[in-house]
This record gives C-alpha cells, structure tokens and sequence, in this order.
C-alpha cells in the first residue's frame, strides 16, 4: 500500500517525496522526466528581484508581494524552516552563509541574486579576476564575460582560452562531457596545467560550471591554484543542478522512495472529491497507481503540465484543474520585457497546498507544488525554486498532519 | 559630406532592386544600389517564399501565369541556392467547386504552363498529411525561393560587373535642375554622414516607399495603398510539395515549404501605411483554419513564428493610358518624364518575387530607351556566381556539409545547423551587421527555439572575434530577442509557450539577461522607428506594389490574396 504518490521530479516532487520518506511514509513518485533542476542553476533561488527591485534579504521581500502570490499563502516561518531543511538534507552541497542573497555571476557577466549557493559559486569580491574556458564549451565567452564583469563588479577581469578537448577530436563538448572528464584526476591535472599556463597574476578565476559531477575537482583546484575558483553559471545542461538532483535523487531512493521514470501519469479516478488512483501510461498499456495522498509537482508551461492551445484556452493538462488569472484579455503581449501575464496563470491552492475553485477543494486528498501555482512570474522575481520547495514542505505538513491550532511543525 | 559620381542610382535592395542593380551593371552602366536598412528586409523578406508556376494565376491572370512560367524556369536555372524544387499540387478540399479544375486545367495549357491531373491515391501518397477528403490533384511546377538567398546572389553577381551596393543608407533627397535629375542626397544610418550622389538615371525600386520617394523629388508622391498580408510558420515540413487549394485565389489557400518549416499564408487587408503592420489575432486564427481544411490536426502541430508583409496597389492617376506600354499586368513602369516633365527618373511597381528578373528588364530597357541606347538583356542567361547549374537546394544540405566539417567547427545553432565558421565568414565581411542582418544569410535563430540556445551564443563569438565591443554584442543579443519575440508573441500557443517557458528560464532565469549591461540603442533602426515597444501590435514590413493607371487596373489587380 502506497501512502502517498508524489507526481513530478523536479524540486518540488523531489522534496515531497524525500520529507514523506524521511517521515516514514510509504512513497512512489511517478514522474514521465527529470525535472527542471538539472536544467537550472544549481542554486536555491528564493526572491531575487521584486518590479525589478534588487532584494537583499529575501525573507523581508516576501511582504511586498502581491496577495495572490504563491508566497503570500506561506507562514514565513515555513518559509525558513523548508529552506534550513533542504540545506540540512544537503551539506555537501550548499554553503552556509547569512540569511541574505548573494550575487554570483553569470555566463553574461550579470551578478545574479540568488539565495543558496554551492561552495564553488561564492563571489569573494577580487580586485581582478580572470575568465578562462576551454574554447570547446560554446556556452560560455571568457572576454564577454570579463567586459560585462568589469561593469557589474568592482573587479578588473581578463578573459582568457585554453585549448583542451574534452575527448580527442571534438570540437564541440557539453559541459557533462568536461565534468565527466574533470572526475578523472589525469585530464584534471591537465586542466589545471593549462588554466595555470595561461593565467596573469589575477586574485580569482572564474570558469564555466563543469567542476565534476562526483569528485571535488573545485577543492582540489583551489589547492593546486592557490586563490580562489568560482564556478560560473551557465545555460542547461547545468552540472551544479546535476550535482542537486542526483544528490536528493539518491536521498530519495535510499529511504524507500520508489521512482519510476519515463512515463506520464494520463488519467485518475476519484470518488467523489476523494481521488483514489492515478492512470500510468507505461508500455502501452495504462496501470493504476492508488494511495491515501497526492503531491501533484508537474511544473509550469516548460513542463507540459500547464498548456494552451491554438485558441488561445489555458488548461492543466492531467486533472484539468480550475485555473486562476487567464481571463486577462492580453496574456500575452508584445514587449518582449515586460513580464507575460500568461506565464502567472496556475493552480489556486487553499493555505494546505490542496487546489481550489470558488466553491471549494477540488479534492481532499491532491496537494498542487511548484511551477503549478499561481501568481508568480518566476524567471523575472528568481523565485521559482523557492516557490517549489516551500509549496512541497508545506503540502507535506498538510498530508503527516504537523499542523496544529492554525501553527506548523517544522523538523526541528 | 561625401561626394560620389555614377550613371544610375538604384533607390531600393529588395529583389527588384538588386534586379535592377545586376541588370544595368551587366549592360555596362556604372550603377549604386541604396537600401534605407539591409538587403532583403522589406517585402523581398516577408512574403510566401512561393517560386510560382505561374498555377495560382492561371484562371484570375492568365499573362502573370505565363511569365510565373518562364521566370520559374529561368530563376531555377541561374540561381539554383536559392531554389528548391519542391513541385507543387492544386487540390479540390472538400466543399471546393471540383469544376474549377477544369477551368484550371485548361488555363494550364493557354498559360503554356507544365500541369498534369494526377489520382487522389498518388496526391495522398505524396503528401500523406493531405486531407484525405480531396477530390482532385493537379501536379505544377512551384518551387520554393528564399528570398534573401536569391537577393545576395543576385547582388554578388552584379558586383563582378562593378554594381556597387550601399545599404543603410537612406535616401532623404533626390535632385534635379532643368527638368532632369542632377543626384541623390542619402544619409549613411551607421555613421550619420551624408552622401551626395551624382548621376544621370535615377530608379525607384523602393517597393511600398515608392511614393515617397516621389515626393523627395519634389513630384506628387505615387499613391500606394497597401494591402497587409499575414504568413505563419510551423515547426515542420508539414507537407515537401508546395499545396494549393484549387479555386479562385483566396486567404490561407497555400502552404509553402521553405527550408525546415512551412508557411502557410496569406491575408489581405488595406493598411495606411506600410511600416506599422499588425499581426492581428483574428487573422492568425483565420490561417490556422485554412490550414486544417489542407492538412486536418493542423491547429496541433507546432506554429513558430509570423510576418506581415504588404502588397501595395498603386492607383496613380496621373499615369497616362499611352504610357503603359511597359506594364504587364500587376507589373509596371512610371515614367516621370510623361507623368511629371522629369526625365531621368522611373518609378517600377508591382510584379512578384518569381517575376524580379524580368521586371529589372522592363524598367531598364524602359530607362535605355529615354536614353536612346540599346545594349541587350543578358541576365537570364547567366548563372549567378557561387551557384552551380542544376545544383538546386535541398533540405538536406547542411545537414551534408555539417556532417563533413563537424570535428572542425562547432554548432552553434542546432535548429538550423549553423556553425561557427560560417557566422565569423559572415560577420567578418559584414562588421557593422545587425544579429538580424546575418540571420538573413544564415537563418541562425529561425527554428524551433527561436534563438534561445544560440543568441547569447553569437553575441559571445562577436565580441571573441574582435568585431564589436562587448556593450555592443550584448545590445544587440538584446535586440535580437526583442525582434524574434515581434514575430512570436501573436502565434504563440501549444508546444511553442513551452519553447518559450525554456528559453526564458535560461535567458532571463540562469543567465540574467535583463540586467546585463548595454547600450540601449545600439542600432539606427530605420525600419523599426515609431514601432513602440510596449505591446508593439506592429511589425516593421515593407511590401510590393502592384500598379495600375486608371485605365489599367482590373479585377485581377489588388484580389485577395493576389500575391500568394
Ligand atoms: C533551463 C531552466 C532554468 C531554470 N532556472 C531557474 C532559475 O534560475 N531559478 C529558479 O528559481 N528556477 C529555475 N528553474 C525552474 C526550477 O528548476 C523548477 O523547474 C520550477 O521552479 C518548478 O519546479 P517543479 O518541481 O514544480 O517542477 P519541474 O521542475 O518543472 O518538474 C516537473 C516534473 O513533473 C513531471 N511531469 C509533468 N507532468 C507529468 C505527468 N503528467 N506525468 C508524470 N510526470 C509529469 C516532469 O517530467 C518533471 O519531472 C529553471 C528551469 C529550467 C528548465
Ligand atoms: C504577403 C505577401 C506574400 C507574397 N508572396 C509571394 C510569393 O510567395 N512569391 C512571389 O513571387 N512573390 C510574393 N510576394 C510578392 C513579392 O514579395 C514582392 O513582389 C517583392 O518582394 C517586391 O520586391 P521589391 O524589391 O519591389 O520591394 P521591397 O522588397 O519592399 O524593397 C523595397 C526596398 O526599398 C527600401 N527603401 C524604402 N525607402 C527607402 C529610402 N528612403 N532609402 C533607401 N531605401 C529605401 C526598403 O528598405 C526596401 O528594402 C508576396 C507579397 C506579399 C505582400
């Protein structure tokens, strides 16, 4: 017997899933891909920007949000307690640090506000910094780089080329292939020739985020360099996002969680407002997955979970839930940098996390997570992981019952 | 300011233009090509990409049909780049009059046109997306033409005559004294400087601006008034063979394949003037049902990207009867020195892209004989340099050279198998390009990502490669996406909000974009001035011109839906 299905593996279905596990639930969590996290960053974004305001301390911002944003239906305290618990799940990850957001650079050159970063990310404000890469990553520029730094930091940057395949004869590597390659300590070794013969006397070197997927090539880098390394972010696929999501994948598994990946969850049956048992389309042939609980994480429009069609009609696309904020007339419009109203639109969640329409919950056993809900426009606040995170902490608080007189429990 | 001398001055670079330019420089005449912006980005840019067979005029027109015919072939032949040859079917969907097929085929032959009726079975096992519900097929020979392919060719050609072709430079002022032009004043758009050309022979091939250019010297402007019409590209080669509905010309009658997608168009609706175009909702929607009723579960597929072009009608009055001995139908030459006293200059409208070749031969022989010279036309029979006979495109030829040099460059834009090498060649000859001036020749952001992966990508190779600084190749990253999303925000829906959800989370979400440093305007944007930027319903779009005097114009001219 199943006690609760957790739909989706990005952040949110992941932390669903693993907190009901840790929590001695019985949990299959069904999911048809990977999730957005080894896409992403690698951070834990929380609130980085509010109108396009830089917030400093994310927890503060969070009140000068709109009511109808997902943060608004959290306690902040929740809030805090989801972000202490994911960094405890993953020491080996995350860098402790004050409860502010730190700037780390992007492959642009953008300083980026995000809330938790890996060691290998931290921006320790050099007076210089050189940009190298190995001229076969084509994600990432070391001279624009360094130009666009020398604007957004008080740094005096150089971007410099190593020339290093990461297998003989390709010219055109991803970034899995040079992490890849970075865990075996002899191109390693290479690499940090190579990165040494070309460098001035610069204080920091920034380099694209492929420091290996198993190994700590950053530590090891920083010892042989003798200054410090940061790991620049990049467009996907994100090796520090691999890094987060093979780590609470194998979290995950290792308390029981049975994942079964590859196949989209297409129907449901319910009786009632009660849902019984979910529809796996596997092998061609449909097979029903039945529990006491579930934690819808399906994402947003980049996930397939929310859709619209040719005529313009917005749905959620496997319980066909109620939708909030596709009325607007001009869902979309032609500024190409104003954010699109379209990309708020999602799931309406009473305070438990379970999906609402005027006349009530949908059903007293579905919680909605992450990019399915509401009222946030994600990629221009730098909010959507802490919005999947606190959403499934939440959702779970909800389903073990760790709400008592209107207060949560946290973990600790 | 900057004096140059030469015999003719080509006012326009869109296919007419560059026709012009190859034609007068083969005959001998020292000849300077001016575009206000790029080669190619006016209506020569934002049409069908349809090589006619001359099929869609052979009941409405049957003289435009018979020189669609024959330019086909001879555009096939000289500059094979730019053509694939697709072939084309007519079909009767269902509710279509199948009589018209008839009619159809017999205009076929008076057109001297190739055309063979063929069974429903071998229609549908051409083109098996077809709505199996048809109920005739006619084979032609359409093809399909890139634009911008065939506008560089054309003008590498006539640049080994000595044609000089100067672009971003905009003609404010055309000079005459004693009732014959003296020069052009233009200003260059990169570097504000102004050039005074002095010449004998000025001709307008400036499309939809035509008018204003009249105005320039002084004369009552040629009235244009233009007719808007809306394209919509999907993701897919939906069907290989250009599909026609088989009936009187109508919106959303035809779906082209061109390169890796198919277009499916058009529309035509009257506008006031050509450089604030719309891509109306509604209009949108008009095209997605057309193409259900050629290829049911089209509303499913994934649609990519839209434009407006405009065809303009020209009513000129002042245009005599007596003077149109160079005009075919929907093709035409004004004289300003019957219509206005003012020799020296010419005004050509009208015509289709399939046609650009042989409209250049009109207004230049039109131009010779003002001139009292008669040198011969030669631009049929020479194939245009870097192109082989009989060596036409395919869809297949990238993925061919990428094959080959793969271990030597790296790709750069997946969608459309641009690599490195090919946008630094590029960029190298065309410093002061635009992102969207390059994508032209290269097509890198056209698929399905629309720029997503590549952008920020070519904005690093730029700035590596030493040609702009680096708050120049972030502005125009910029730029770049702001111009993509014109041609998306009106279509998007289904797979592509997806695509778009993707590239914002890595563009504004990993990268940051929004808060990169750079210029704000990096770009004169001729073309782009007065479009606003919020909730910019407006798409810069230039068009053709289909003219007429009084005496001239008929029903076939400025139909629906004329231009295909
Ligand atoms: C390229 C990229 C960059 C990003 N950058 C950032 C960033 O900078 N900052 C930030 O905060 N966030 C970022 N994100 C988003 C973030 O990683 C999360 O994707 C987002 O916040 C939503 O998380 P989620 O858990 O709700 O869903 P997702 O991560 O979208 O995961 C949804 C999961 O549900 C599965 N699924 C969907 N429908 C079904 C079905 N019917 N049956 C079975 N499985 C299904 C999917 O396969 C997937 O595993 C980025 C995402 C991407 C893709
Ligand atoms: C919707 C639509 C679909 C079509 N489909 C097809 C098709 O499938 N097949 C086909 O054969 N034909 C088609 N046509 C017709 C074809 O596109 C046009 O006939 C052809 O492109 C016209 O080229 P042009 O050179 O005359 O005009 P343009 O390409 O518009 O060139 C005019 C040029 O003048 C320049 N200019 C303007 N003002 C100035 C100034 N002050 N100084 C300097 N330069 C200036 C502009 O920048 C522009 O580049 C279509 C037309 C439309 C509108």
């Amino acid at each position: 017997m199943i006690d609760t299905i957790v739909i989706g593996a990005g952040l949110g279905g992941l932390s669903a899933a693993t907190r009901l596990a840790q929590r001695g639930q019985s949990v299959t969590l069904l999911t048809f891909g990977m999730g957005g996290v080894q896409l992403g960053q690698g951070t834990v974004d929380v609130l980085g920007y509010v109108n396009d305001r830089l917030i400093d301390r994310p927890f503060d911002g969070l009140d000068r949000l709109p009511r109808d944003h997902p943060y608004s239906k959290f306690e902040l305290r929740t809030v805090t307690q989801a972000l202490d618990w994911l960094s405890d799940l993953l020491p080996n990850i995350f860098r402790p640090g004050p409860i502010r957001n730190r700037l780390v650079p992007t492959a642009l050159g953008v300083m980026r506000p995000t809330y938790l970063i890996q060691e290998s990310m931290h921006w320790p404000n050099p007076a210089t910094a050189a940009v190298v890469g190995p001229r076969q990553i084509k994600d990432f520029y070391p001279e624009l780089m360094a130009a666009n730094l020398e604007k957004t930091t008080n740094a005096k940057a150089t971007g410099y080329h190593i020339d290093l395949p990461a297998r003989p004869g390709e010219v055109d590597s991803n970034p899995v292939t040079y992490a890849k390659a970075l865990d075996n300590p002899d191109f390693l070794a290479g690499f940090i020739n190579a990165i040494d013969a070309v460098l001035g006397n610069e204080d920091a070197i920034c380099v694209p985020a492929i420091l290996g997927l198993t190994t700590n090539v950053h530590e090891q880098m920083v010892t042989a360099l003798g200054c410090p390394v940061i790991e620049v972010l990049m467009p996907p696929p994100s090796i520090p996002g691999m890094r987060v999501n093979n780590e609470m994948t194998a979290i995950a598994q290792s308390l029981g969680v049975e994942i079964i990946m590859g196949s989209k969850v297409t129907g449901f049956s319910a009786s009632g407002s009660h849902l019984e048992c979910v529809t796996l389309h596997q092998a061609g042939r449909n097979q029903s997955y039945c529990a006491d609980n579930f934690v819808y994480a399906g994402g947003g429009f980049e996930s397939g979970s929310l859709a619209m069609d040719s005529y313009g009609k917005v749905s959620e696309t496997l319980f066909n839930l109620p939708l909030v904020g596709c009325d607007d007339e001009n869902l979309i419009t032609g500024d190409y940098w104003a954010d699109q109203k379209l990309f708020a639109v999602g799931v309406d969640v009473d305070e438990s996390m379970r999906p609402i329409s005027p006349e009530g919950v949908i059903f007293d056993n579905l919680y909605a997570v992450g990019g399915l809900l509401a009222g946030a426009q994600r990629w221009t606040e730098k909010s959507g992981d802490g919005i999947a995170l606190v959403s499934a902490y939440r959702a779970v608080n909800s389903i073990l019952g760790l709400v008592s007189s209107g207060k949560e429990a946290g973990d600790g | 300011m900057k004096q140059l001398h030469t015999d003719v001055v080509v006012i326009g670079g869109g296919s007419t233009g560059i026709g012009v330019l190859r034609d007068c420089a083969m005959r001998g005449y020292r000849t300077i090509l001016l575009d206000r912006a790029d080669l190619g980005q006016g209506t020569s840019g934002r049409f069908h990409g349809l090589l006619h067979s001359g099929g869609r005029y052979v009941v409405s027109d049957p003289e435009s049909a018979r020189e669609c015919a024959s330019e086909n072939a001879i555009i096939t032949r000289i500059q094979p780049d730019a053509i694939e040859c697709t072939g084309g079917l007519f079909v009767t969907a269902p509710g279509d009059n199948p009589a018209f097929g008839d009619r159809f085929a017999t205009g076929a032959i008076e057109a001297s046109m190739p055309c063979e009726e063929i069974t429903i079975a071998a229609a549908l096992k051409q083109e098996p997306r077809l709505n199996p519900g048809i109920t005739r097929a006619f084979s032609v020979m359409d093809g399909t033409v890139d634009g911008w392919q065939l506008v560089w060719t054309a003008a590498q050609s006539a640049k080994e005559y000595g044609g000089q072709v100067l672009t971003y430079h905009k003609v404010s002022k055309v000079h005459h004294s004693n009732g014959a032009v003296t020069s052009v004043t233009a200003t260059d758009l990169k570097t504000g400087e102004q050039v005074n050309i002095e010449c004998s022979f000025i001709l307008n091939c400036a499309g939809p601006w035509a008018g204003q250019i009249t105005e320039m010297a002084g004369l009552p402007p040629v009235a244009v008034v233009p007719g808007r019409g809306i394209m919509v590209a999907m993701s897919h080669r939906l069907v290989n063979t250009v599909v026609n509905r088989c009936i009187y010309p109508e919106d959303g009658d035809i779906i082209v394949p061109v390169h890796t997608v198919c277009i499916i168009g058009t529309t035509d609706v009257k506008v006031d003037e050509p450089d604030h175009l719309g891509i109306p909702r509604n209009e949108v929607q008009q095209m997605l049902d057309a193409g259900e009723i050629l290829i049911p579960g089209f509303r499913q597929a994934r649609a990519l990207h839209a434009w407006a072009g405009a065809r303009p009608l020209i009513k000129d009055d002042r245009v005599a009867a007596s003077d149109t001995r160079h005009m075919s139908r929907g093709m035409a030459v004004i004289d300003h020195s019957t219509r206005d006293d003012l020799k020296g200059l010419m005004t050509i409208g009208g015509g289709k892209l399939t046609t650009y070749r042989l409209m250049a031969q009109h207004i230049v022989d039109a131009m010779e004989e003002q001139l009292g010279q008669t040198h011969p036309c030669r631009t049929a029979e020479e194939i245009c340099p870097g192109n082989i006979a009989g060596r036409n495109y395919l869809i297949t030829h990238r993925l061919k050279d990428r094959e080959d040099d793969r271990t030597q460059s790296p790709i750069i834009c997946e969608c459309e198998l641009m690599n490195r090498a090919m946008f630094v060649d590029l960029l190298k000859q065309y410093p002061n390009a635009s992102f969207d001036d390059l994508r032209r020749q290269l097509r890198v952001g056209m698929g399905p990502c629309q720029g997503g992966f590549c952008s920020s990508r070519i904005a690093g190779i730029a700035h590596e490669e030493g040609v702009v600084d680096a708050d120049r190749a972030t502005g125009l990253l910029k730029l770049f996406l702001e111009h993509r999303w014109i041609g998306l925000w009106t279509i998007l829906h289904g797979d592509q909000v997806r695509q778009t959800a993707l590239d914002n989370w890595i563009l504004q979400g990993t990268l940051d974009l929004a808060h990169a440093p750079a210029t704000n305007a990096v770009e004169p944007d001729p073309i782009t001035t007065g479009r606003p930027r919020v909730n910019g319903n407006t798409q810069p779009t230039e068009a053709s011109q289909l003219l007429g005097g009084p005496e001239t114009i008929d029903a076939s001219i400025g139909n629906p839906g004329e231009e295909g």
